[in-house]
């Protein structure tokens, strides 16, 4: 008989600490997954959330924009840099857009804040929030004329309604002030308080105008990916071609630090509880095996008295842990598809607890929590736990081997 | 060098190993400590175990049999003197090649059997060919011969849970004799068993030992045993009282 056949029969001698085990390896499954797919499906949204507010998965802007932004910093060129980027594979759409700061001023009040201007044939309510909000009126129809979507809190602070006029003043590209007339044809709210009551959507050909920039110039190219995570390679791919060379590319990370440092945090306390779970799995699988060894002393003394090596008795062990981490990871496998089908598609409303409008880093989310499972993260979740199992399994081994036949013959 | 060279010289070696005790041991000792107090096990025992013996170590509990078996063996190593076992002297290798010595020139029967119970009769049987590496045709054919001249024909996919305390014991002996050893060592085979199994246990030993040329080396306590006993090893304190060849 084989050590692995042997292995397999030892694991079922005792058939209910076997599938106990087994079940705490499956939970443990279960759980990782739990915590894992939360956290891929809820950085996804942050990300792709943080995105569509403007900068996209990576930016093209002008050099030393993002350091220290003004409107006389400009991309040239932009519809041959669009272009060029729509044609790579991971890239699922480009954007021509203008930002900067701007005093917004009604019949009655001025507040300062932000304007985004956009080409309203290059956007969609995927690839941006402020469309995607609108709550009253409707996208821009063409990127000119003298329409604007304002934030639902600015249009508050500036008694704005529907079809009323707004001034907007800000420095064009040589620095000078000026200032264009537009009307409300829009209110956005988000959720986010600081975005509604900052930010306004303006025709980019308009603006274009007024800042005195050229038909094929603006601030920056928001770059949306099918997949984020690929934001970094993407971004190295970029600078790397010639046709970038004298522009700036950013991924997500270096566009939004701010989010990108509260992700990090977030993963770092994830990695904690994965890693706490691991070790709770890996005690369960080293009782089992301490107990399955401290039990069978005098047999494992028959077996090295009749020639069995040390070394084939610590396979043998290592195999029993390998079978018992198996069945738990397929048990764990069973046990949580139908979980996962669930939190991918109803997931829990989280909405009782944090409201609707649940913002995390400035990022408007979704309280329904659900999970996503990225590839990676399922290997790296089978591999983790079965590592952990079989490292819990080397100690009861190596004891095994180690005690003198004669020693383990006189055990009852 | 010639093939009748090569005759030659294997019929001397083969001379030679009949003429030579397949265990010698000399002047061996064996301490141990229990508590605060060093019990001599062993004390300065010299013996010859020549091939063919039928030989029983006996002695009341405690006069040293089964750490003798245990020296002889290899499980246990010796403070003193030497222990040769088919003309290897156990003192002068490692863990490794003692687990070698034990796997290819010996064969162990315990007094309660200990049989590994997720394997059937067939399985433990066949546990040290398999350590061995033996092939499976040749694996099979030598255990369903060992199972038959040991009785077991028709019992080999039973588990120990499934067969008497006599049937177990006799897959015990086809485990110890199924790699051909050298010498098989028996501790208190009989002691679990009733009168009658006994019997046809010692019956079996003693088959296979007249047969098959099986040396046997068994302990016991047991009057009856000995009488079956061709010689009688009488130990007392750890020390070899009388070494005895009995008459018939």
């Amino acid at each position: 008989m084989n050590l692995n056949k042997l292995a397999w029969r030892n694991l079922w001698r005792r058939k209910r600490r076997t599938m106990i085990t087994g079940f705490s390896v499956a939970f443990g499954v279960m759980l990782a997954v739990t915590f894992t797919g939360a956290g891929d499906y809820f950085y996804t949204r942050m990300i792709d959330a943080g995105a569509s507010m403007g900068m996209g998965h990576v930016t093209i802007e002008a050099v030393d924009y993002h350091r220290a932004p003004s409107l006389k910093k400009r991309l040239h060129h932009v519809e041959t840099l669009r272009e060029k980027a729509l044609q790579l594979p991971q890239v699922a759409d480009v954007m021509t857009r203008i930002t900067g700061q701007a005093m917004f001023a009604s019949a009655s009040k001025s507040v300062g804040g932000m304007f985004i201007a956009v080409d309203p044939a290059q956007e969609n309510s995927e690839n941006n929030l402020f469309i995607r909000s609108i709550i009253e009126g409707s996208m821009l129809s063409a990127p000119e004329g003298r329409n604007i979507i304002v934030g639902s809190k600015l249009a508050k602070k500036l008694h704005l309604r529907m079809g009323k006029k707004v001034v907007y003043t800000t420095t064009d590209v040589h620095g000078e002030i000026v200032s264009a007339i537009a009307r409300v044809s829009g209110i956005f709210e988000t959720g986010i308080s600081e975005v509604d009551g900052a930010m306004a959507m303006l025709p980019i050909h308009s603006v274009q105008k007024v800042l005195g920039y050229q038909i094929d110039e603006a601030t920056l190219l928001g770059i949306i990916l099918k997949d984020q995570r690929f934001s970094k390679s993407m971004r190295d791919k970029l600078a790397a071609m010639p046709l970038y060379s004298g522009v700036e590319v950013l991924s997500w990370q270096q566009s939004q630090p701010e989010l990108a440092g509260m992700i990090a945090v977030d993963k770092s306390s994830n990695y904690i509880s994965q890693l706490l779970i691991g070790l709770l799995v890996a005690a369960g699988i080293l009782n089992t095996m301490l107990m399955s060894v401290l039990e069978r002393t005098r047999e494992f003394g028959v077996m090295m008295a009749v020639g069995m090596a040390p070394s084939a008795l610590f396979r043998l062990i290592m195999l029993e842990s390998f079978w018992l981490a198996v069945i738990g990871l397929i048990a764990g496998i069973i046990i949580t598809i139908p979980w996962y089908i669930y939190m991918a598609n109803i997931g829990i409303d989280l909405s009782g607890a944090y409201g609707d409008d649940f913002n995390f880093a400035g990022v408007l989310l979704d309280p329904v929590m659900k999970i996503r499972l990225f590839q990676e993260s399922i290997f790296a979740i089978l591999f983790g736990l079965f590592t952990l199992a079989l490292a819990a399994g080397a100690y009861p081994a190596w004891r095994a081997g180690r005690i003198p036949p004669v020693e383990s013959l006189k055990t009852i | 060098m010639t093939d009748q060279d090569n005759k030659h010289d294997t019929h001397s070696l083969l001379n030679a190993a009949a003429q030579h005790p397949i265990v010698r041991l000399s002047d061996v000792c064996k301490t141990y400590e229990q508590g605060k107090i060093m019990v001599n096990a062993v004390h300065d025992v010299s013996l010859d175990i020549q091939h063919g013996d039928f030989a029983a170590l006996c002695g009341p509990s405690g006069s040293g049999k089964t750490s003798l078996l245990n020296l002889i063996g290899g499980l246990d190593v010796s403070n003193s003197g030497t222990v040769i076992v088919d003309g290897i002297n156990l003192a002068t290798i490692d863990g490794s090649e003692l687990s070698e010595v034990r796997k290819n020139r010996i064969g162990f029967v315990f007094q309660s059997y200990n049989l590994i119970p997720v394997m059937t009769a067939y399985e433990n049987a066949a546990f040290v060919l398999n350590l061995q590496g033996v092939d499976e045709t040749e694996c099979r054919d030598r255990v369903m011969a060992t199972l038959k001249a040991v009785g077991l024909e028709g019992l080999e996919k039973r588990r120990p849970d499934e067969m008497s305390g006599g049937q177990q014991q006799r897959v015990a002996i086809a485990r110890a004799i199924v790699t051909e050893p050298a010498i098989v060592l028996a501790d208190e085979p009989t002691a679990n068993v009733d009168s009658h199994t006994a019997e046809s246990l010692l019956d079996l030993m003693e088959k296979l030992n007249r047969q098959q040329g099986v040396t046997f080396l068994f302990s016991t306590h047991d009057q009856h045993v000995m009488d079956r006993a061709r010689r009688i090893i009488q130990m007392h304190d750890g020390k070899v009282e009388s070494d005895n060849i009995q008459a018939g």
